[in-house]
């Protein structure tokens, strides 16, 4: 049981790695992903791996100790909308929140802008009769006649699945419950998702859409992982399918097929728990405050991660659907390597939030793609190589200054090489704003953060990035490529739970919320030994969602793990004083502080015991690792500097290579400025230092 | 590279923008109460030392549009008296503000020992000290009635805290605790923008900056006078009706001329009916910003709102009108009701000149009522302005109105609070929730739907403040769309039998009674002969759209299991075609309104109350 697979299907690749038990890379394979058809490229993949790696398929499954799962099936539905038709039942009279929301319409000046539509049609959508009030108690009692009614309505629509959200039933949930019985009755072949389990939280639009959203993915992921399940089972893996979930841990099939919708998103939340993984791995004393950058073709993710902790962040939505569950906290934008440049009709100069995406591409991909990009202006100042991926991916120089000639040069009049600059240096500077949402305007002081840098495009760019927010050090990790799939094989089995409990400083309802978790723990318990983990090697993370009362907003705080008397209760508080003034600049200490949510994770830790170093190395010599020089453009005063390209997989441990420089991999370039230098410590893990 | 450089401009027009949405992240995170934190009823934004708007959040249109005045008034009235670390309050609208209940907080922003600008944020206050508990009180006969006028004010002096000044103003006010904290935030939020744009300063240099600063003014000036300059030169003119204006008037009219002039659009609301003896009165700052936001919405939504847009569109109005009241009128309504049926008559005027880039008519505030009371577990008083029955939205062209859309003051940018939030917080208990059938005005783009909504007190009595528009005179239907369904609301009492009341009213809700509204559907966009069928049929199968009105107005005919029937839709839709009148209004209803949805409704043992109730029943 020595070996550990991360499989990541993303919207172009299927991403494979093979680490070793202490988290050390063995592979790291690419399949193109076959859409519709997800599990092929999977098998493909392995098959592949193993004759990498000299076996057969068997032989390596049965020697797979870990097995970790991300995939896109559930993101892609609910964006392709091509998902099946399902059912919700809601409280009579309150059919209609998920079309309401919260009435917010993003942006006030487009009149053209349109509705973002509900999943669940609104003739299947159905009221029963009954009505339970804010501390639980029945007014009006469930109508089974109108749930037979409301079963009815479905069965004759032949949904594929049901979600019932009852108002206050994540208070007392024995009308959902009996909801699901009868219905049960009539549509026995049907999924019944309940509200009260999916996400036993306040308010009823989220509660919602959650569980419908569930609902809609629930047939087909289900489908799809337990067949693969089978699958692997059949060829030899004696350890549970792990599958990714949007917190940044993951779980067996069955355990996440309760909450579906936290398998939303997964790969990208995977991305910063590889980052802090390695960041551990090799440069220990730097990886308690990093900040992971991770940048694709379409999108760039941040995330600011202290005391090693990865964030998780509420409110996170899917095409506009709010998901509920908490998920790793991910700052998002439209900046990616296949953004695209324009001139806007007042003459300035826009990146994205447009992208030619992986079809047609870049203009240098010469597949169609006439403006130009990102990756365009990276090929202009001769930073990227005349092909990617290993010699499989040509690129053409032509094209890409043709597109940025007539798209961005004459327009502004500038020369082609000024335009690819200025492209550039207005990404970085939208890049920079990202790193800086998570960072200043938190009130956290990024200099002595360290980067992490992933994603295709990420080590392109992220010394400049760096430099931006006057950040010293860089890590250029070997799996960059392919962070999320690498995060797979690295990350911690985690359950999350919840129940929701209003009460107050001053009024602490402090024997009901001990309850509340004690049976929390008993769940969690529960669910470990069904999943054969070990409880007693388990941690259990405690948080709440607090506010001053009055307020509207909460924040996620941390909740001591005792017993909750006096003394607990003040630390908590005054870390909520603590956090509200970090984070908004004042605080309210004579006010009573409410809470709402109150969670708890179970993680169970993945062993990381290989410990590499960017200390103690030898010196080494970079020549051997030459091969060649790209003429690159780092100063527009300078002009053209003949470069330096290190192949990056040949570079001996303790190398320094000052820059200009540049590294080719099979999956990613790294840039290294003038002034700058880098490290490498012969795992093809680089660590840069600014200035 | 010199201070011509584009891409340095790029960059600078895009940290700009940061500054301003960071400081409105600030703001509503960091705020208090609802209004703010969820309801998002505030506005952060730049200025430069001539009162020009640099960049601004836009949150809502009816408070970024013209926020010149106020720091017009601001500047003259410390003239050389501003120093670094002063903050100034202002919330008066004869000095440049727009209503009572929205207040300024701005600070100078200093680099080098030079002001190079103005760090702002309007936000609307749950209570400015009023006689009643409401902000917008339309009972109010005079600014002495309508609460707490602040003229510019420091509450910070050269870094120094004005303890005396603060205690002062939250003394008047209501919930002062909460509003302390909204104040904090507002704080917050101005000291973010100045610390950004300090840095900012530092980075490029302040010379540097202030030449970005006049490129940035130009470009929003270039992008906003092509898109004008496309429009058809031609006055354009439109009138329109309020349905009541708290003090006895009903059906209040409402003028506008629009002049497309080149690259520049004059409107003018002269033949507005006079001042109201109410706070249903415009402001300047109202009455400006209500006569620009139609054209920034008929522009593309891409230009930045900078002070080089807004000129474009200049705006006259008669003082003493309702459209711009003299003092001591009161204006406590302005941005809602006399703003929604100003904006609303330009978009009338508009569809003459550019009917593509037209929205047909939005719900003006109506069944969005202020309730207050003193219940719950501590019987303390409270305050909720209840956001979850406003009207739809009117349908463009490609776009189907929203619902909840509430105000054009607003346009969708007020957040709704969940149910379950509502209840947890307030003694009251919603019995229904949802979609009024046939309530959206019919087009080849329907409106956005109406809504009905009932709740109860839990507990104790509710005032309930329900001053609304457009229930009578509903949001105008389009280029052949039909205008969306009146509304109104009623009380139910034990027995059944029910209380209409007019638009503009307020009562005493009791926990035996419940109270129901039904707001204003948005306005439809085009023929509705030519709404996709296949649609309509959807819109019947989901009980939007009922069976009559699909074939009455859609033409579209369905067989008895609901599938669509082509054959006899065709056939329908060429009759109805051939029966209509050559050429039809581009605009309905053209007339003020002479039947009420209560007149309708109500049956003969329910009550109609046609008087909403005086300021002397409610403090009696």
């Amino acid at each position: 049981m020595a070996l550990r697979i991360g499989v990541d299907i993303g919207g172009t690749f299927t991403d494979l790695t093979v680490v070793d038990d202490g988290g050390r890379t063995l592979l790291v394979w690419k399949e193109d992903t076959t859409h519709g058809r997800y599990a092929e490229a999977i098998r493909t993949g392995l098959g592949a791996i193993a004759a990498e790696l000299g076996r057969s398929l068997r032989e390596l499954l049965e020697d797979v100790g870990v097995f970790v799962h991300g995939s896109t099936i559930a993101t892609n539905m609910l964006i392709e909308r091509n998902g099946p038709q399902v059912g919700l039942v809601a409280t009579e009279g309150f059919r209609d929140v998920l079309y309401f929301r919260d009435a917010f319409k993003a942006d006030r000046y487009n009149i053209h802008l349109r509705r973002p539509a509900p999943v669940v049609d609104r003739h299947l959508r159905v009221g029963v009769r009954e009505r339970v009030l804010r501390d639980g108690t029945v007014e009006t009692a469930l109508d089974e006649g109108s749930v037979r009614a409301a079963g009815a309505t479905l069965l004759a629509a032949g949904v594929e699945a049901v979600a019932v959200s009852l108002l206050w039933a994540h208070v007392n949930p024995a009308h959902e419950r009996r909801v699901r019985t009868l219905l049960a009755e009539q549509l026995p072949a049907v999924p019944i998702l309940l509200s009260s389990d999916v996400l036993p939280e306040h308010g009823e639009w989220v509660r919602t859409s959650a569980t419908a959203l569930s609902a809609y993915v629930y047939p087909a992921t289900a489908t799809y992982l337990r067949e693969l399940e089978r699958w692997l089972a059949e060829q030899g893996l004696r350890s549970d399918l792990l599958v990714m979930q949007i917190n940044g841990g993951c779980a067996n099939v069955e355990q996440c097929l309760k909450v579906p919708v936290a398998l939303t998103h997964s790969g990208p939340a995977a991305a910063p728990v590889a980052a802090r993984h390695t960041a551990r791995r090799v440069a220990q004393a730097l990886a308690r405050e990093v900040i992971t950058i991770d940048m694709g073709g379409t999108s760039f993710d941040v995330t600011l991660m202290q005391r090693g902790r990865v964030p998780l962040a509420r409110g996170l939505e899917i095409d506009h659907q709010p998901i509920g569950v908490p998920g790793v906290d991910l700052h998002s934008i439209g900046s990616g390597g296949g953004s695209l440049a324009w001139v806007d009709s007042g003459g300035a100069l826009r990146v994205g939030p447009d992208s030619a995406g992986s079809t047609p591409g870049p203009a240098a991909y010469g597949n169609g793609g006439v403006h130009p990009t990102v990756t365009d202006a990276n090929l202009v100042l001769g930073y990227l190589p005349e092909a990617l991926l290993g010699g499989r991916k040509a690129l053409s120089r032509t094209l890409s200054e043709e597109a940025l000639a007539r798209d961005v040069a004459e327009p502004l009049g500038l020369s082609v090489t000024q335009a690819a600059f200025g492209v550039l240096r207005v990404v970085e500077e939208d890049m920079a704003g990202a790193m800086r949402a998570v960072s200043v305007e938190r009130g956290i002081d990024p200099r002595a953060f360290l980067l992490v840098a992933g994603g295709g495009a990420g080590p392109l760019h992220a010394a400049r990035l760096a430099r931006h927010l006057e950040m010293r050090q860089v890590l250029l990790p070997a799996e960059a490529g392919g962070l999320s799939s690498f995060g797979m094989t690295v990350t911690d089995v985690r359950h999350d739970y919840s129940f929701a409990l209003h009460t107050k400083t001053g009024a602490f309802l402090r024997e009901q919320v001990e309850a509340g978790y004690a049976e929390l723990v008993e769940r969690a318990r529960a669910d470990l030994l069904a999943s054969g983990l070990d409880p007693d090697a388990t941690r259990f993370e405690r948080s709440v969602d607090a506010r001053y009362e009055g307020q509207v907003h909460t924040l996620m705080t941390a909740v001591p793990d005792t017993d909750l008397e006096e003394r607990a209760l003040a630390t908590l508080r005054s870390s909520f004083d603590a956090a509200h003034a970090a984070r908004f600049s004042y605080d309210m200490r004579d006010r009573p502080v409410e809470f709402l949510q109150w969670r708890m994770s179970a993680i169970t830790p993945r062993r990381t015991d290989v410990r590499e170093t960017f200390d103690d190395l030898p010196t080494a010599d970079a020549e051997p690792a030459r091969r060649g020089f790209r003429s690159a453009i780092f100063d527009l005063g300078d002009g053209a500097v003949e470069t330096p390209v290190f192949d990056a997989a040949a570079l001996a441990a303790g190398t320094i290579v000052a820059g200009p420089a540049i590294l080719d991999s099979e999956t990613s370039t790294i840039i290294v400025p003038p002034g700058d230098s880098l490290r490498a410590d012969g795992n093809r893990n680089f660590l840069l230092t600014v200035g | 590279m010199n201070s011509n450089d584009p891409i340095e401009f790029s960059i600078f027009l895009s940290r700009m923008r940061n500054v301003v949405d960071e400081m409105s992240v600030t703001l509503s995170r960091a705020a208090m109460t609802p209004i703010i934190a969820l309801a998002h009823d505030f506005s952060c934004c730049i200025y430069d030392v001539q009162a020009r708007q640099v960049a601004v959040h836009d949150a809502l249109p009816i408070q970024t549009s013209s926020m010149d005045l106020l720091i017009e008034e601001t500047a003259t009235a410390f003239g050389a008296d501003i120093a670094p670390g002063d903050v100034m309050l202002c919330n008066d609208p004869y000095r440049g503000n727009t209503h009572v209940g929205d207040l300024v907080v701005l600070a100078p922003v200093f680099v080098d020992g030079r002001q190079l600008f103005w760090s702002c944020a309007r936000a609307h206050q749950l209570d400015i000290g009023a006689p009643l508990p409401t902000t917008t009180t339309p009972w109010a006969a005079n600014v002495w009635q309508e609460g707490l006028a602040v003229p510019p004010l420091k509450i910070y002096a050269a870094g120094r805290r004005r303890d005396d000044v603060l205690d002062l103003y939250l003394r008047n006010l209501r919930w002062r605790d909460l509003l302390e904290g909204d104040l904090m935030a507002q704080l917050g939020a101005v000291w973010t923008g100045s610390r950004r744009l300090e840095q900012l300063a530092a980075d490029l240099g302040a010379e540097r900056m202030l030449e970005h600063v006049e490129r940035a003014i130009a470009y929003g000036r270039r992008r906003t006078a092509s898109e004008i300059a496309a429009m058809p030169d031609g006055r354009y003119e439109a009138e329109g009706w309020m349905d009541a204006d708290g003090a006895g008037r009903v059906n209040v009219t409402v003028k506008a001329a629009v002049e497309i002039d080149g690259d520049v659009v004059r409107v003018d609301f002269a033949g507005t009916d006079g001042q109201s003896a109410s706070g249903f009165n415009g402001s300047r700052a109202v009455v400006e910003a209500a006569g620009r936001i139609p054209l920034l919405m008929a522009i593309d939504p891409d230009i930045p709102h900078n002070q080089g847009c807004l000129d474009a569109v200049t705006v006259a109005a008669e003082r003493g009108s309702l459209a711009q009241a003299s003092y001591p009128a009161s204006t406590g309504g302005a941005t809602t009701w006399p703003g929604d049926v100003l904006q609303d008559v330009v978009w009338r005027a508009l569809v003459q000149a550019v009917p593509e880039r037209v929205r047909a008519g939005t719900a003006r505030w109506n069944n969005a009522p202020e309730l207050y009371g003193a219940g719950g577990e501590e019987a303390e008083p409270w305050g909720l302005v209840l956001l979850n029955g406003g009207g739809g939205g009117g349908a463009a062209a490609g776009t189907d109105g929203w619902p909840l859309i509430t105000s054009p003051a607003a346009e969708g940018g007020l957040k709704v609070a969940s149910v379950e939030e509502t209840e947890l917080l307030h003694p009251l208990v919603f019995v229904e929730w949802e979609v009024e059938p046939d309530s959206m005005g019919a087009g080849e783009w329907s409106g956005g739907p109406g809504i009905r909504l009932t709740f109860r007190p839990t507990d104790d009595a509710i005032d309930l403040f329900n001053p609304s528009d457009g229930l009578d005179n509903p949001p105008h239907g389009v280029l052949g769309g039909s205008a969306g369904a009146q509304g109104g609301s009623y009380v139910t009492e034990p027995d059944g039998t029910r209380t209409f009341y007019a638009s503009v009213y307020m009562t005493k809700l009791l926990p035996s009674q419940q109270w129901t509204s039904l707001s204003s559907g948005g306005g439809g966009y085009g023929d509705p002969l030519r709404r996709d069928a296949a649609q309509v049929a959807a819109d019947v199968r989901d009980g939007l759209v009922t069976r009559a009105r699909a074939e009455a107005l859609h033409g579209v005919v369905l067989t008895a299991g609901g599938a669509l029937d082509a054959a006899a839709t065709s056939a329908r839709r060429a009759a109805l075609a051939a029966a209509r009148p050559d050429g039809w209004d581009a605009v309905v209803p053209a007339c003020a309104a002479t039947e009420t949805w209560a007149d309708r409704t109500a049956a003969p043992e329910d009550r109609v109350v046609r008087d909403g109730a005086t300021v002397e029943t409610l403090l009696a």
